[in-house]
């Protein structure tokens, strides 16, 4: 018997569609975050930390492990 | 102000530092807890600058040891806990490499205060409750 494929269009452009918004939502988040799956469950500490690295960096998710911040050499 | 001797502020960013958070804790416990003890007296901002300065040197000596000896299972490490919300039960894999490498090269360990006695650290544990899908 042959299968209706007609029928499995509409699911096939739901699946598609959820597919394709998923992967753009997903890659929006990613692009925002340097790549990198956005941060969640963030507490006062973490805020104040994620101000740190933006002050060090120039941006939110931006890291370096330098022992040293190189331009400025002032005490507290 | 000029009369105050300059010290280069940590240069490290959340993720690695708490990478070596456990390190810190264990090599720099004495300036570490004279700073705390002195902010505790006085919370104003001009108060505790002296044992600041020993915080910061400390911290910094340490990272900077770290990066020499291990740096690639360092990097390795906070690089996981970045892509995982810088949670530690998310980054065992990367953790052991680490703590091995520190352990021979510097001898440090990682020691988490609020463990029952008996009971292996969490970071040791073969299987925990909480853990990712992959080990």
């Amino acid at each position: 018997m042959p299968i209706p494929w007609e029928a499995l269009i509409p699911s096939g452009l739901m699946i598609t569609m959820f597919g394709v918004t998923g992967f753009l939502a997903n890659l929006s988040f990613r692009a925002q975050n340097q790549g990198k799956p956005p941060r969640y469950h963030l507490e006062r500490w973490d805020e104040i930390m994620i101000a740190r690295d933006y002050r060090l960096t120039g941006h939110n998710r931006g890291q370096t492990s330098d022992p040293v911040i190189p331009s400025a050499t002032d005490s507290k | 102000p000029q009369e105050l001797p300059k010290v280069a502020e940590l240069g490290t960013t959340s993720a690695p530092l708490k990478s070596a958070a456990f390190f810190i804790g264990s090599h720099c416990k004495e300036y570490n807890e004279d700073f705390m003890l002195c902010k505790a007296e006085n919370r104003d901002p001009g108060h505790c600058l002296k044992e600041g300065r020993r915080v910061t040197r400390c911290a910094t000596e340490l990272i900077t040891k770290m990066r020499e000896n291990c740096l690639a299972q360092f990097e390795a490490h906070w690089g996981c806990l970045e892509q995982n919300n810088q949670q530690y039960y998310r980054c065992r894999a990367e953790e052991r490499p680490l703590n091995s490498c520190v352990f021979e090269k510097l001898g440090l360990t990682k020691v988490i205060p609020g463990t029952p006695q008996g009971q292996k650290q969490i970071n040791e544990i073969g299987s925990p409750v909480l853990a990712r899908q992959q080990k």
